[in-house]
């Protein structure tokens, strides 16, 4: 394994231009046969059936660089899980083009699993009737794993996710944030340069979400590891990557960083006014009121347009005020009305 | 994947060690499993002497060495009938993102396996071969050892082809079920008591009568009176599980370029 790791990387590093992942106008149909209600219908579907094609991804094009943490968003149902699928070999692509560290993944399949480790939230990768350490045991022998190197990661492991309390107890017996964290350990033994992690943090509570994102982040940033994150927790991506691509309809319809798609859609801010009395209808000329609860007072104001010192200026000579904030839009606020409203910015701007 | 194979039979003798009682439910169960197919041979054979012309003794060593194959199966390939059941709940997915080949992954999924059925087939086959009165030289020794394995292969290329259809159709309990009472009813007396068309389904189509059957006629110098086919048929039993398995495997790997996963 080493060595495949390292081959991997002397390739990686011989085309420093190319990235590390690509797929070009990558798409998958799934093909299922139609099912027809009542008896006479199961018998109709049994001699003659009908098979329906539902488009997962509709060509999709992407280049991700070595070292990047991506966040790779969408609703239900967008093709994020399906692309996943296709990146780790499991499924062959309908048609495009798919390239992972110079692999493509469904041909060589097994040279490209030793390129990457997966976490699937959803499903677990460990054996359910073995202690963790020896569905451990058993990858390192998968893998080839010298022992020394091993012993050295496993420790580290251990100690990052605190695993040491749970590591001899069959996995059927632990909580879902203890199995999570085993599942983290066991995608990360054999070192891969590339992760791919499927809503790794679904069903989890505070303490261990955050166990989590601290030690993705941390192997993210000293071991280079590049990592593509697929979750419907938006705080997991704002929190943990730089540059976000959001599906939807099986397309990507916005790729870059965060930033940028604050900027975009995040141009309102929230002026939060505390009156030091009942105030029915306030105004701010130039401010839209969105809400008024007790003494409690929300304006939605245009950043572009409006200076906050004016608002603030106008708003205190007007009234008698006990405090004020200025909020900004959350990503999942900004998320939540690409998906309804549809994202309005030029398509895929890379 | 030496290391790996090896890592997988520490783990289930781990697990049977943790499970000791489930294990000897399991083994007091092939017993009385094996038992009682034998005593109601006995019992059939009592009423009449011999089946056409096969004795008690002989039709012993029949299932004696159906058996052992079949144990033999069970020890290294049983968990390719858990294929179905990843497949539909997805779990079939982890196979794919580790570098082996799926169909070895899949017989190393660490379970509570034991070759305690196998060493109880071989017991019960030594006991056979000696009650049949055949004589041993170290070729017979031989060639019963790669019978034997035919007869496993033989076993596990149909199971494979069963649970490789399951790529396309998602339910093959049927079908698995089907063929499990062919082989558990079929191959316990010689297949020349049936009628042509069982016959013809044994020996050609699921060629379950090269398990025991053909290779049982050689042994004991008995005449095929199924086909009129000479003994030696009976020493393609290796070459016809080989064809079977690469058959099976071929087909499989046609399967894990049509697979969907659960759709999802």
């Amino acid at each position: 394994m080493p060595f495949a790791a390292r081959a991997a990387g002397a390739s990686a590093a011989k085309n420093a231009c190319v990235p590390l992942i690509v797929t070009r106008d990558l798409r998958k149909v799934f093909r299922n046969a139609k099912r027809f209600p009542g008896a006479l219908g199961a018998l109709r579907g049994l001699f003659s059936p009908v098979y329906e094609d539902r488009v997962a991804v509709a060509g999709l094009s992407m280049e991700i660089e070595r070292g990047e943490f991506i966040g790779y968003i969408g609703p239900n149902g967008a093709g994020k899980s399906t692309t996943i699928k296709m990146l780790t070999g499991i499924l062959v692509p309908s048609a495009g083009e798919v390239e992972v560290a110079g692999i493509v993944p469904h041909r060589k399949r097994r040279e490209n699993a030793r390129n990457i480790g997966v976490v699937f939230g959803q499903r677990t990768q460990l054996y359910w009737d073995l202690p963790l350490v020896d569905s451990f045991e058993l990858l390192r022998a998968i893998y080839g794993i010298p022992q020394d190197r091993y012993r050295r990661s496993l420790d580290a492991f251990i100690e990052l996710l605190e695993m040491g309390d749970f590591l001899r107890t069959p996995v059927r017996q632990l909580s879902l944030g203890q199995r999570m964290r085993g599942d983290f350990a066991a995608a990360m033994l054999h070192e891969p340069p590339i992760l791919y992690l499927d809503e790794p943090t679904i069903g989890l509570d505070v303490v261990a979400k955050e166990a989590i994102r601290t030690f993705v982040a941390r192997v993210n940033r000293e071991q280079g590891t590049t990592i593509i994150l697929t979750t419907h927790d938006l705080a997991d991506v704002e929190r943990l990557c730089r540059r976000i691509v959001l599906i939807d309809h099986g397309r990507a319809i916005f790729d870059g960083p965060i930033e940028r798609i604050k900027n975009e859609y995040g141009r309102e801010r929230t002026l939060v006014v505390r009156f030091t009395e009942t105030t029915s209808a306030p105004t701010i000329p130039g401010a839209r009121l969105e809400s008024v609860e007790g003494m409690t007072a929300r304006f939605v104001f245009d950043r572009a347009t409006q200076r906050v010192d004016r608002l603030v200026r106008e708003v205190s000579d007007r009234y008698s005020v006990e405090d004020i904030a200025i909020e900004e839009p959350e990503l999942e606020g900004i998320i939540r009305h690409i998906y309804t409203q549809g994202y309005a910015g030029e398509e895929r701007s890379a | 994947m030496l290391a790996a194979y090896v890592q997988y039979w520490k783990i289930n003798l781990l697990t049977i060690a943790e499970y000791r009682a489930d294990f000897f439910m399991w083994f007091a169960f092939t017993i009385v499993y094996h038992g009682t197919a034998l005593a109601a041979l006995a019992v059939t054979m009592l009423r009449f002497p011999s089946m056409n012309g096969w004795s008690l003794r002989e039709m012993f060593f029949l299932y004696a060495l159906w058996m052992t194959a079949h144990e033999l199966h069970n020890a290294l390939f049983f968990n390719v009938v858990s294929v179905p059941e990843y497949i539909r709940e997805g779990r079939f997915d982890r196979f794919f993102v580790r570098p082996f080949d799926t169909l070895f992954q899949v017989l190393t999924v660490p379970s509570r396996t034991f070759p305690d059925g196998f060493i109880l087939g071989l017991v019960t086959l030594a006991i056979a071969t000696h009650v049949a009165g055949i004589h041993v030289t170290p070729f017979t020794v031989l060639t019963i050892a790669a019978v034997l394995c035919g007869g496993a292969g033989i076993d596990l290329g149909i199971s494979l082809f069963v649970a490789a259809l399951s790529f396309w159709l998602i339910r093959v309990d049927t079908l698995r079920w089907i063929v499990m009472s062919l082989e558990q009813d079929f191959t316990r007396y010689p297949i020349s008591i049936y009628t042509r068309g069982v016959r013809i389904v044994l020996a050609y189509v699921l060629p379950f009568a090269f398990m025991n059957y053909f290779p049982a006629t050689y042994f004991l110098g008995k005449h095929d009176a199924a086909f009129g086919l000479s003994p030696e048929v009976g020493l393609l039993t290796p070459l016809i599980g080989l064809l079977w398995t690469a058959l099976s495997y071929a087909f499989w790997n046609l399967g894990l370029r049509h697979y969907q996963g659960t759709g999802s």
